[in-house]
C-alpha cells in the first residue's frame, strides 16, 4: 500500500472535516469550527421533494459551499475537477495519489462499507480524503470513522460515479495554494454576515427561520404521508439522526457554531461574540431536547396529535430563539 | 452541552460532538451515539417488519421488486429515477409486476446497479431456514460479464 503521510482525525462533519484536514496538511493551522463559521455553514432548510423518500430538513449550507466560501474568504485556491468519463476520473485520482497529494473525493455515502450497515444510506454529498492505494484498494480518511480505512477500487469508483440527485460525477479537490498571511477578522465578519442573511433574509419560504417554522407546521401533517405507524416512528426518530448523528457535532451544528463564535471572539478580541457563543450553546441544548423528545416519542409510537403538537411547539420556539439570535448577531457585525 | 453530560458508551458508532469543557472552552470530544445505543433494536425491529410485509406483497405479486428495493433502500423517487435514467412517471409504472415483466434486461441492470444487487437479485432472495440462524453474510462478487455474478455465503466471525 502506498500511503501518503497524512494525519487522520475524526471531525463533526464530512465536508468541514475534509477541508480542515487538507488545509492542516498544507500547513494552515485552522480548526473545524473556524472553517465552518467562516464558510457560513450554519443553516436551516425544510424540503419536500421527490429526491427524498420523505420530507426532510438540512441544518448546514449547500454541499460544496464550505470549500467555495473558504476559497473566497481565506484566499485558498483549490484544484477542482468533475469527470464525465469514469476511467479518466479514476486515472486522475490514481495519478494524484502516486504524486503524494491527498485528495478529497465526493461520494455516495452508501458505499462506505466500513461504516455500520444501519448507517449506510444513499447520500451523494459525502466527502472523504483519499490518502493511499495499492492494486486492490484505496486508503481513505473519513471524518466519520475512527481510523483510516481501505475501500476496494471498484467500490470507490461506484461511490464516485453514482448517478442521481446531486451526483458526485467523480468530483475531486485539493488545495493548490494557501496564503501565508490570512486576515481572519474580515473572513469571520463576512462569514457571520452571510450566515445571518441566510437565516433571516433569504426570500425563500422554506429556508432559514421560515424553514424552521415550516418544519414546525408540517411535522404535524407527517402522519398523513407515512405508510404506517412504524414508518412514522422511523421518520420522527430520523429527526434525532439529522440533528445529532449525521455529522453535525450535535444539536444540528449549533454546538459547532457556538465553538466558532467562541474562537472568533478570541481571534478578533470581540467579547460580545463570546456572549453570543454562550447563547448559541443554549440554543443547541434546546435543539438537543427536540432530538431526545423525537427519539422517545418515536420509540414509544406515541405519535398522536397531542404529541406532535408538542413537538411542533418546541420547533417553533427554536425559530423564535434563532430569529432573535441572528438579528442580534447581524447587528453586532454591521 | 457540558462534556460530562455527553458521553455514551457505544463503540460501534462513534462520532465527534462539540461540548462545553470544564474550563468553559468549547471543543470536540468523541462519544458513542445516544440513539444507536438506546434505540438500535427498535430500528432493526421496524426494518425487519417492513421487509417481511413487503416480501409478502412481492410474493403475492402486488408489488414489483423495484418498489420493494426502492422502499428498503429508502430512495427518493426522483433520485432513483435519475440513477436509472428514466422519468418518475415511468419509475412508478415499474412498481407493478405487469410492467416490471416487460422491462428490457439493460434497464433491469440499471435498477440492479442502483440497488447494489446482482440482476438475479431482482428475481430471487435468499433466507435462512430459521430466524436468528447465526450471523451469515452474502457477498455478491461481480465478474467481467456484467450480467453474471457469483454469491458467496459465509459465517461472520463473532
Amino acid at each position: 500500500m502506498k500511503e501518503i503521510a497524512f494525519e487522520h482525525r475524526m471531525a463533526a462533519h464530512c465536508e468541514t472535516g475534509t477541508v480542515t484536514a487538507l488545509l492542516n496538511h498544507g500547513g494552515l493551522q485552522i480548526t473545524e469550527p473556524m472553517v465552518f463559521g467562516i464558510a457560513s455553514g450554519i443553516f436551516f432548510g425544510y424540503f419536500e421533494s421527490s429526491n427524498f423518500s420523505f420530507p426532510t430538513f438540512i441544518v448546514r449550507n449547500k454541499p460544496g459551499s464550505i470549500r467555495k466560501n473558504i476559497s473566497k474568504r481565506l484566499g485558498v485556491q483549490f484544484y477542482e475537477q468533475n469527470f464525465r468519463d469514469s476511467h479518466k476520473g479514476e486515472k486522475t485520482l490514481n495519478d494524484l495519489i502516486a504524486k503524494g497529494i491527498p485528495t478529497a473525493a465526493q461520494v455516495d455515502f452508501y458505499y462506505m462499507d466500513y461504516m455500520p450497515d444501519y448507517q449506510r444510506v444513499h447520500i451523494n454529498v459525502h466527502f472523504i480524503n483519499v490518502i493511499g492505494m495499492n492494486e486492490n484498494a484505496y486508503l481513505v480518511s473519513d471524518s466519520y470513522y475512527p481510523k483510516k480505512s481501505e475501500l476496494k477500487i471498484q467500490t470507490l469508483n461506484k461511490a464516485r460515479f453514482a448517478g442521481g440527485f446531486m451526483a458526485p460525477k467523480g468530483f475531486l479537490f485539493y488545495p493548490v495554494s494557501i496564503p501565508k498571511d490570512i486576515l481572519y477578522e474580515k473572513a469571520i465578519i463576512t462569514g457571520i454576515k452571510k450566515a445571518s442573511y441566510n437565516m433571516l433574509k433569504l426570500p425563500v419560504p422554506f429556508i432559514g427561520i421560515r424553514g424552521i417554522r415550516k418544519f414546525a407546521k408540517k411535522v404535524k401533517t407527517w402522519p398523513g404521508i407515512a405508510r404506517d405507524i412504524d414508518h412514522l416512528s422511523h421518520e420522527i426518530m430520523r429527526i434525532n439522526i439529522l440533528l445529532e448523528d449525521q455529522g453535525t457535532g450535535g444539536a444540528g451544528f449549533r454546538y459547532l457554531y457556538a465553538s466558532f463564535l467562541q474562537q472568533a471572539a478570541a481571534e478578533i478580541k470581540e467579547n460580545s461574540l463570546k456572549d453570543m457563543s454562550k447563547r448559541m450553546m443554549m440554543i443547541g441544548d434546546n435543539w438537543r431536547n427536540i432530538s431526545y423528545f423525537a427519539a422517545k416519542a418515536g420509540k414509544n409510537r406515541d405519535l398522536g396529535p397531542e404529541r406532535l403538537n408538542e413537538l411542533s411547539e418546541m420547533i417553533n420556539a427554536r425559530a423564535d430563539e434563532e430569529q432573535q439570535f441572528f438579528s442580534d448577531l447581524a447587528r453586532l457585525v454591521k | 452541552m457540558k462534556e460530562k453530560d455527553l458521553y455514551v458508551d457505544f463503540k460501534a458508532q462513534q462520532a465527534v460532538y462539540y461540548v462545553e469543557k470544564s474550563d468553559e472552552s468549547y471543543g470536540p470530544v468523541i462519544s458513542g451515539s445516544y440513539l444507536a445505543k438506546n434505540y438500535l433494536d427498535d430500528f432493526y425491529d421496524k426494518m425487519n417488519k417492513q421487509e417481511q410485509a413487503l416480501r409478502e406483497k412481492l410474493k403475492a405479486g402486488e408489488i414489483s421488486p423495484v418498489y420493494y428495493y426502492c422502499i428498503i433502500r429508502e430512495f427518493g423517487e426522483g433520485d432513483l429515477a435519475s440513477r436509472v435514467g428514466i422519468s418518475v412517471q415511468k419509475l412508478r409504472k415499474h412498481y407493478k409486476m405487469e410492467n416490471f415483466v416487460k422491462m428490457r434486461l439493460s434497464l433491469l441492470k440499471k435498477y440492479a446497479d442502483a440497488f447494489d444487487i446482482p440482476v438475479a437479485g431482482l428475481f430471487h432472495t435468499t433466507l435462512t431456514r430459521h430466524e436468528n440462524a447465526g450471523k451469515l453474510r452474502i457477498e455478491h462478487a461481480e465478474t467481467p460479464n456484467p450480467y453474471f455474478s457469483i454469491s458467496k455465503i459465509e459465517a461472520n466471525e463473532e
